[in-house]
């Protein structure tokens, strides 16, 4: 019996709390991005955010069962937010008419009507694939059940593990937050060079809430999850660079399934780190964080480039209140929450991924002409100014 | 100036490893570059790439890098890590597939990429450090079986117990009820630590069982986890020690006089 209530805990805390939480949040973004794929990478972002304040305040406030404090405030907000995305569908299907285009319209498929008319730009539309598409994807997710067994039925070995690992184990048995030393078990300060990399914890807290060992979490579990995830970005990625012919996605994923599969060229690549670290804070920043960056900067040049197109043919560039929220502000909000998943995993992330932001913001710049993505991008990063003071702030306190 | 660039390039050159991926990165941004209208992704897959790769081997990108970080000769690397590696080179072959008008000619275009990606890199369940795994917890099973004899049981004391080096970096993936006098940080050869116990435990070809059992006195540890076959100058049983159980290929020593103190 406890076997089955894990993994329903699990199916209920990954899929379906993230994938709710997508549905209260995916507002922000413009319609014909309201997937349901990007809606659950809403979702995760917002409740990765959400954990990572509960979880530093309960580290650097709480002294005795700091880990039961923050798993008791974190479930009662991912909760109440996941509510959140339950109300709100109930509001729009209520509305509007009832089905899953209603919550999800960027899943819309493009009819005949979308194809013929002059307005309506069928390139945002999704398409039906041909049959030799459906064969691509059904090639990759081949490849990807393989990783996902692969994941199951073969163990790494990584030195970091008896650190990290042991730190999401000492939250889930012993009740603490980075205060136990994770090699010997001697009590210690609280590790401020970890600590902020609440990802150890956010892995606690998936064990303690499934009855999972956190090794098992850890090795297993966190690899069924995440290869999903990353697989989704590159398919988000795929959608914008591929936007006209999108029957080239499937092959675009094939290819990438198989360089991360054959990527093992040295201990250093990401691929190397997607598949024999997957649970380390600094493999996901490697393989999710920077991705995502890369993918939101693909959005907002194709804002800009579908904004300058719109201007050639005479049509009124100014959009203003829920539009201008959706069009302009929503790519840098992403970015923001993006950037509080990389602090999450690893103090290296919020610095690199800064510098990454700071990198294609000069394209974007190049090509927008508009200085405003300059407080964009200022605006992005402040959770990682944040992150940063807190770190020094703790690391010179006396202990 | 030259020295650090030599630096930077064998870092280079071990990211890569095999130099092939390299190789097709390289060539994917450069094609990029040439082919492609969209100025939009040639900055982004075909320039950027080779700025940042360039960047990686400037000199003072690591004087700067090492400066401002405590591990910065470690994670140098890491710089590369913002290359969009596996979207430009996946990018590119999507351009040469669909650049061929038949469909039969893009179908052998793709065998034929996937074939050289194939060749070109080293398939991540090959590696040395991956095996199969031998329970879900994927450790060896030979520390779950020892640690399931020493382990307390509900709401009893911790217990401390010395491991042989290969058990050390497991044995509190299992289970942190047990303490250990040392851990990781005196198997990782990059730290250079003194510990009595590693010492008396590792250090020495044949073990000095006095030695070694005036260590774990010293440091409150009930258990001893011995090899079998670990050469050792006494039996640890004539010193006052019990052989609490054989596990395996290991025999776990119990210490009475800190199991009654303890």
């Amino acid at each position: 019996m406890q076997p089955i209530v894990g993994i329903l805990s699990l199916i209920f805390w990954l899929l379906i709390v993230p994938g709710l939480s997508g549905l209260s949040f995916n507002f922000i973004l413009p319609r014909e991005r309201r997937t349901y794929g990007i809606s659950f990478i809403v979702g995760f972002l917002v409740q990765m955010a959400v954990f990572e304040v509960v979880a530093i305040m309960c580290m650097t406030r709480v002294v005795f069962s700091a880990f039961t404090y923050c798993c008791r405030i974190y479930t009662v907000l991912a909760l109440a937010i996941a509510a959140g995305g339950i109300l709100r569908s109930d509001i729009l299907l209520m509305k509007g008419e009832k089905s899953y285009v209603t919550l999800f319209p960027g899943e819309a498929k493009a009819g005949a009507r979308e194809m013929m008319s002059p307005r309506a730009d069928f390139k945002l539309f999704k398409l039906y694939y041909s049959k030799e598409s459906m064969v691509y994807w059904g090639i990759f997710f081949l490849v990807l059940a393989f990783q996902m067994v692969m994941s199951i039925v073969m163990a790494s070995f990584d030195g970091d593990d008896a650190y990290y690992v042991v730190e999401s184990l000492l939250a889930q048995q012993a009740d603490v937050m980075n205060t136990i030393l994770p090699y010997t078990g001697v009590s210690t300060s609280l590790d401020i060079r970890h600590a902020l990399a609440v990802i150890t914890m956010w892995i606690a807290f998936i064990a303690k809430v499934s009855g999972i060992h956190a090794t098992i979490v850890s090795h297993v579990v966190m690899p069924l999850f995440f290869f999903p995830l990353v697989y989704l970005l590159y398919v988000e990625i795929g959608r914008i660079i591929f936007r006209a012919k999108q029957y080239i996605i499937p092959v675009f994923m094939i290819i990438v399934a198989f360089l991360l599969m054959f990527g093992n060229v040295s201990i250093y690549t990401p691929a190397t780190f997607f598949f024999m670290r997957t649970w380390q804070g600094k493999a996901l920043v490697g393989n999710l964080v920077f991705p995502m960056i890369f993918w939101v900067f693909f959005w907002m040049l194709e804002d800009v480039e579908k904004r300058k197109l719109a201007a050639g043919e005479g049509v009124k560039n100014t959009v203003t209140g829920v539009l201008f929220f959706r069009n302009r502000i929503s790519p840098w909000i992403m970015l923001g929450l993006i950037n509080m998943l990389s602090g999450a995993c690893s103090s290296m992330g919020v610095i690199f991924g800064s510098v990454l932001i700071a990198l294609l913001t000069l394209v974007l710049l190049y090509f927008s002409k508009r200085w405003t993505v300059l407080i964009g991008a200022f605006c992005c990063i402040l959770p990682n100014i944040l992150y940063l003071a807190m770190y020094f702030s703790l690391f010179n306190r006396p202990a | 100036m030259y020295g650090i660039f030599m630096e930077c390039w064998v870092s280079f050159k071990l990211y890569f490893g095999k130099p092939w991926l390299a190789v097709l990165l390289v060539a994917s941004a450069l094609y990029l570059i040439i082919t492609e209208k969209d100025l939009r992704k040639k900055i982004i897959l075909g320039i950027l790439p080779l700025v940042i790769m360039a960047g990686f081997l400037f000199p003072v990108t690591k004087k700067v890098y090492v400066a401002a970080l405590d591990d910065g000769s470690d994670t140098y690397y890491r710089i590369l890590w913002l290359i969009p590696m596996y979207v430009v080179i996946g990018y590119a072959a999507c351009r040469i597939i669909f650049s061929f008008s038949k469909s039969a000619w893009q179908r052998i275009a793709l065998v034929v990429i996937l074939a050289v990606i194939a060749m070109s890199g080293s398939l991540v369940y090959m590696n040395q450090y991956m095996s199969v795994a031998e329970n879900l917890y994927h450790i060896p099973q030979s520390v779950i079986d020892v640690c399931d004899k020493i382990a307390p049981g509900e709401g009893g004391p911790r217990v401390r117990a010395v491991f042989p080096s290969e058990m050390v970096h497991f044995v509190r993936q299992y289970d942190t009820k047990i303490l250990m006098p040392y851990g990781r940080e005196m198997i990782a050869t990059q730290w250079d630590y003194y510990n009595v116990v590693y010492e008396a435990m590792e250090k020495a070809e044949v073990i000095n069982a006095k030695e070694l059992l005036d260590a774990t006195r010293l440091t409150e540890c009930t258990y001893i986890v011995l090899r079998k076959d670990r050469k050792i100058d006494k039996d640890l049983t004539e010193l006052g020690l019990e052989l609490f159980e054989t596990v395996g290929d290991y025999n776990i020593y119990l210490d009475p006089v800190i199991m009654e103190h303890g």
